[in-house]
């Protein structure tokens, strides 16, 4: 008599398909052991942008009236996982549904397990995953965030070794055998079995004590009731921009005080004010008008409004001007520009550390042309057989 | 409302103002291309302007409750209304200026719509608003190229044989959308002798894009502009692309940037460097293969798809624009 | 009631129609947005209007729109940044603008229109059926009907007042029977505009106005975290619409020197044992028809509803707890309702179902298609209500009345 709940974190339509891939491959192992189950998208998250966090849920329980008792028609106010499928949403989502920020597993039950896709170690991730009042398990599967697009799917075997890390981590859900039952089903595939397999060998659980992670404060937003809210669905808009910082020079677009996009961002782009020719490109060409015009005409990207999509690095005419840096990189949204005139040297030693080793490819948002994700997988595989 | 604002030409990027009328706040995908020419639009018209927007992405990834991008007044109309909000408003302000019941002063009144609202939907509202000289407004019709917001699904502005959630490749059609884009913005000039001017554009040339806003906004009467907008969402593609598809499809030749100014028709940009003959158009290959949704195309398809593209530039009338021709005592083209 | 006597309640009379009354009232109530596209028989309105316009008697936009749904939100926006606006259509022309109708009251936007009530196609009919304007009773459109066509120029100045209000903010679809109302023509007398103006001030939608001055966002997209709140407000304002009403026919009555009812107007109901109870002209046969009974010494009554949102229970409820039995008069269908019984009918059920004792009710669907409601038929309808009244009790069957064939 028991019923079991996943959700999982994703970066929406990026691993829109990876993520349902994932929860219809429990629903359908646990069928193999005559268990009932469903898998659906949170409809708050509808329609998916991409970048913006969303989540997919799979619920399998022993009997149809087990199901119903969970509520699983819609969304499970706590799960037994949680499985995170890109690093950076470790920091929190603000998602579609609401406002605020929330810590990853913040619905995870006590003793439950949060798997994280992730190149990071453990101790770097607890140092972005806000700590919890009980006790849970972490589990990291070793990889890169998996982003392909709508159309196109990036086949790289995220989705089955998903599967066989959580028969290792939950195995009342669902057993090892009816996860590759339910693979070689639907994918017809041997690597994707070895895959599994694999995955289920390798998973490792480590403890995480309540007193660990990030003691960085969390935000939400009180909503008011219809007295309150103002009549004829008015809201009040932006405020105009001022000078940078409010003084004088420069430009400052006024910004939202309820949506942040620090939770959206996968990469941040980071500026060389010593080469910067002042082109006007980066700040012109931003979707999110993120940049903040200094007095001095220098560009300064404000991470409360920049989503990472990296279009100023990539109309950039300089070679290293604007580079495109792994969020994970990152504890802080402070201002370069501040950092830059506070001491010069030592900004352009934290840039030089930080682009050093551009992670960018490592968070490459989906399809650069046709045959991109077959020569990724090639090159994939050769990684993955010099695993063992 | 019988002045309009006197909007100078932007000359360079330098040029352009700093202020900000649309910024954070919004939910729209990363890379995407038509938040910018949002951006693009208020930045080129201004503080004193309204700002009517019809359902589509640029409704609900921008403005979701208690959240807005917009500094300037805005204010969301019907999938098929971008024409009768623009009448409307600016037909409320003229109104209440001539009786002195509001400040009589020239207020830019924009209204936009994405191609489902404009080039399917919307089409009669947007072209019974041109025929009424009397009201000063900007209809903008920003074109992803799918009803993006519901989950693409295929519009009549949408690329032939682009894969869509209503047009997907399958076993016994490769290709569900066997029509060609629909050519909203000649159509729309072709047919309202009262318009005064009529554009397209694209984000990718920020400039030339403000320029035609303010040009519209400054003539006086009613005027409209079709933006092609890259979606990272619906064309499947990496989002730090997105300026560069939009180059690469004026490039290419499959998107003709112009405007026609009192019925004198200009090419702005590259397209009127294809256009005098100064430049190649890029194979088209170079923009297909850079996108998920046309990742199922065969080499014929590539084929039809250039060829269609070459007949748009060597056979039409007006080369990129119109393909009516004159033909006297038969046709010699 | 203290009567203003310094100007004439009446300026001139004029033989009009009600969609000509109407016309009549955009220009005392100095309307600044005007949009028309045509459709019988509410068309008039515009025909008369538009002339109005021409003649320089009313300076406003006057724009033909190419559709109703253009038509409906081009005033729709013009409303939201501060114009006094009417429209109006008929049948399903006002079918065709209801992705607008129910936006316009979403938005709480006070547009006043015209419905001059026409059957729904198919198959295509002139006649007069009130479906057409009941389609917007759940949405948060003020609905009334009128009956002559003094009260159509009342009731538009009226509209504007109570829609225009801060307290309400809803829109106010004026209905009026097509043909019997919209064509006849009647002596109407047209008050000063100048009392006009003391009775209806200028529209001020403060600061939720759409302008420059106030940069506000309006209708963002909700998710279910807010649309039920949204909801409860336009359920508040409708609930604040009634005293607003009242307030209205008072200063009403006083300023044009009157004695108008809000709700409901009774005749010969106050010992009346049976009352049947409709909406719009219907009332002048069935006054016709009680004055005939009553002469026979048969004590019945006629109540005739004149709005339908928001819904004068207390004013139902008195008149007709009175009655030994009841019967409702549709001029509309409602097709699978319970006991086969028109809107109307359905509404004053559920307003009677708390009162004891719970006086026995019956329905009729009459007149549909702009048919006749003849003398037989008033009297036919009085005595199924009389049967009722003796029995005290109601095969509640619909009976269709004036219906070639079976009758239920």
């Amino acid at each position: 008599m028991t019923t079991y709940a996943v959700e999982v974190v994703y970066r929406g339509i990026f691993q829109k398909r990876l993520s349902a891939n994932i929860c219809r491959g429990i629903v359908l192992a646990a069928h193999k052991e005559a268990k009932v189950g469903t898998a659906f998208g949170r409809y708050g998250d509808s329609p998916e942008r991409n970048g913006i966090p969303a989540k997919f849920f799979a619920v399998v329980a022993d009997t149809p009236l087990e199901l119903e008792e969970s509520l699983a028609k819609y969304e499970p106010k706590e799960v037994d996982v949680t499985i995170c499928l890109d690093d950076t949403l470790c920091k929190g989502i603000e998602s579609w549904a609401w406002y605020g920020l929330q810590s990853i597993g913040a619905i995870t039950k006590p003793g439950g397990t949060l798997i994280v896709t992730s190149k990071q170690t453990t101790e770097a991730l607890l140092e972005d995953i806000h700590q919890k009042d009980a006790p849970y398990n972490l589990a990291i599967i070793k990889g890169p965030a998996s982003f392909s697009g709508l159309w196109v799917y990036k086949d790289d075997h995220t989705d089955v070794r998903i599967l066989g890390a959580l028969a290792k981590v939950c195995p009342g859900l669902v057993s090892l055998e009816s996860y590759c039952k339910a693979i070689a089903e639907q994918w017809k595939s041997e690597a994707k079995l070895k895959s599994a397999q694999r995955s289920y060998e390798q998973t490792q659980l480590r403890p995480v004590e309540p007193a660990e992670g990030n003691h960085g404060a969390l935000y939400s937003f009180d909503k008011p009731g219809w007295e309150e809210m103002k009549e004829a669905l008015v809201i009040s808009g932006i405020a105009p921009g001022t000078g940078f910082r409010g003084g004088e020079g420069g430009f400052q677009p006024g910004r939202s005080d309820v949506f942040k996009k620090f939770s959206t961002r996968t990469m941040r782009p980071v500026v060389n004010f010593e080469t910067c020719t002042k082109c006007t490109l980066c700040w012109l060409q931003c979707p999110d008008s993120c940049f903040d015009v200094t007095p001095d005409g220098l560009y300064d990207a404000n991470m409360e409004a920049c989503c990472g999509c990296g279009v100023c690095a990539d109309v950039c005419p300089v070679a290293d001007c604007v580079t495109m840096v792994n969020e994970a990189d990152f504890t802080d949204n402070s201002s370069q520009y501040e950092h830059y005139q506070r001491d010069k040297k030592g900004y352009l030693r934290w840039l030089g550390g930080k682009t050093a080793t551009p992670k960018a490819e490592s968070r490459s948002h989906g399809l650069h042309h046709w045959s991109q994700y077959q020569d990724e997988m090639v090159a994939a595989a050769k990684e993955r057989s010099n695993d063992n | 409302m019988t002045t309009t604002q006197q909007l100078k030409p932007i000359r360079g990027v330098h040029n352009a103002p700093l202020e900000e009328f649309y910024t954070s706040g919004h939910r729209t995908c990363q890379g995407c291309e038509s938040a910018l020419t949002m951006k693009l639009m208020v930045k080129a018209a201004g503080p004193r302007t309204i700002v009517l927007g019809s359902t589509g992405c640029m409704y609900v990834a921008n403005t979701t409750y208690y959240s807005t991008p917009w500094v300037v007044p805005w204010m969301h109309t019907q999938l098929g209304s971008s024409g009768s909000a623009a009448t409307g408003t600016a037909a409320g302000l003229k109104a209440l200026m001539r009786k002195q019941k509001i400040k009589d002063e020239p207020i830019n009144v924009i209204s936009f719509c994405g191609d489902g609202g404009g080039a399917d939907m919307g089409l009669s509202g947007i072209s019974a608003s041109l025929t009424h000289p009397e009201y000063n407004h900007l209809v903008l019709m920003y074109d992803n190229e799918s009803y993006a917001n519901t989950d693409i699904q295929v519009s009549g502005s949408s690329p032939w044989g682009a894969n869509s959630t209503f047009s997907p490749p399958g076993k016994e059609h490769r290709i569900m959308n066997t029509r060609w884009k629909k050519n909203t913005a000649a159509m729309l000039a072709v047919g309202h002798p009262m318009s005064r001017y009529l554009a397209t554009g694209c984000g990718s040339y920020a400039v030339d894009l403000m320029n035609k806003v303010r040009k519209a906004l400054a003539i006086g009467g009613p005027t409209f502009i079709h933006t092609l907008d890259p979606c990272p969402k619906g064309w499947d593609y990496d989002p730090k692309y997105s300026h560069e598809l939009g180059m690469l499809a004026v490039e290419t030749g499959l998107w003709v940037q112009w405007e026609i100014e009192d019925s004198k028709l200009r090419y702005s940009g590259p397209s009127r460097m294809i256009a005098v003959g100064r430049r190649k158009r890029k194979s088209i290959v170079d923009y297909l293969k850079r996108q998920g949704r046309f990742a199922h195309f065969k080499e014929e398809d590539i084929a039809y798809f250039q060829a269609q593209v070459d007949q748009i530039w060597e056979k039409w009338g007006t080369p990129g624009v119109s393909p009516m021709r004159l033909d006297v005592g038969g046709d010699r083209a | 009631m203290t009567i203003s006597t310094d100007l004439p309640v009446v300026q001139r009379e004029e033989l009009i129609s009600g969609s000509e009354a109407i016309a009549r009232a955009c220009a005392l109530a100095d309307v600044d947005v005007v949009t028309a596209y045509p459709i019988r028989p509410y068309d008039t309105v515009m025909q008369f209007l538009s002339k109005l316009i021409a003649d320089g008697e009313l300076k406003c936009e006057y724009i033909v729109a190419e559709s109703e749904h253009s038509q409906f939100e081009i005033v729709k926006h013009a409303s939201a940044v501060g114009a006094r606006t009417f429209t109006g259509s008929s049948g399903v022309g006002w079918f065709y603008g209801m992705e607008a109708l129910a936006v316009t009251a979403g938005l709480r936007l006070p547009v006043v229109a015209l419905v001059g009530n026409r059957a729904l196609d198919d198959p295509g009919a002139f006649g007069c059926e009130h479906n057409d304007a009941l389609a917007v009773r759940d949405l948060g459109w003020m609905l009334n009907w009128v009956a002559t066509g003094q009260e159509a120029l009342d009731t538009a100045l009226i509209a504007w007042r109570v829609a225009e209000d801060p307290r309400v903010f809803l829109p106010c679809a004026l209905s009026a029977d097509g043909a019997f109302l919209t064509h006849s023509q009647q002596i109407v007398n047209v008050p000063d505009k100048r009392l006009v103006e003391r009775f209806l001030p200028p529209y001020n939608r403060g600061d939720l106005t759409l302008h420059p001055d106030n940069p506000i966002t309006i209708a963002p997209q909700v998710n279910e975290d807010w649309l039920m709140e949204m909801r409860k407000q336009s359920d508040a304002a409708m609930r604040r619409a009634r005293g607003v009403i009242i307030e209205a026919y008072k200063d009403f009555n006083r300023i044009f020197n009157r004695d108008l009812t809000p709700f409901v107007d009774e005749y010969m109901t106050e010992d009346a044992e049976v009352i049947l109870v409709g909406m719009g002209t219907m009332a002048m046969p069935m006054r016709v028809a009680v004055r005939r009974m009553r002469a026979q010494g048969q004590k019945v009554g006629f109540l005739r509803l004149k709005w339908m949102r928001p819904f004068p229970v207390e004013d139902v409820q008195r008149v007709l707890s009175r009655a030994k039995a009841v019967g409702v008069i549709d001029r509309d269908y409602s097709f699978g309702s319970p006991f086969h019984g028109g809107v109307l009918y359905n509404e004053i059920r559920s307003a009677l179902y708390d009162m004891n004792p719970r006086v026995p009710l019956v329905g009729f669907i009459a007149g549909l298609g702009g048919r006749e409601i003849t003398q037989p038929f008033a009297t036919e309808m009085f005595g199924i209500a009389q049967q009722v009244a003796k029995t005290g009790k109601s095969d509640n069957e619909t009976h269709w009345i004036g219906v070639r064939g079976k009758k239920a």
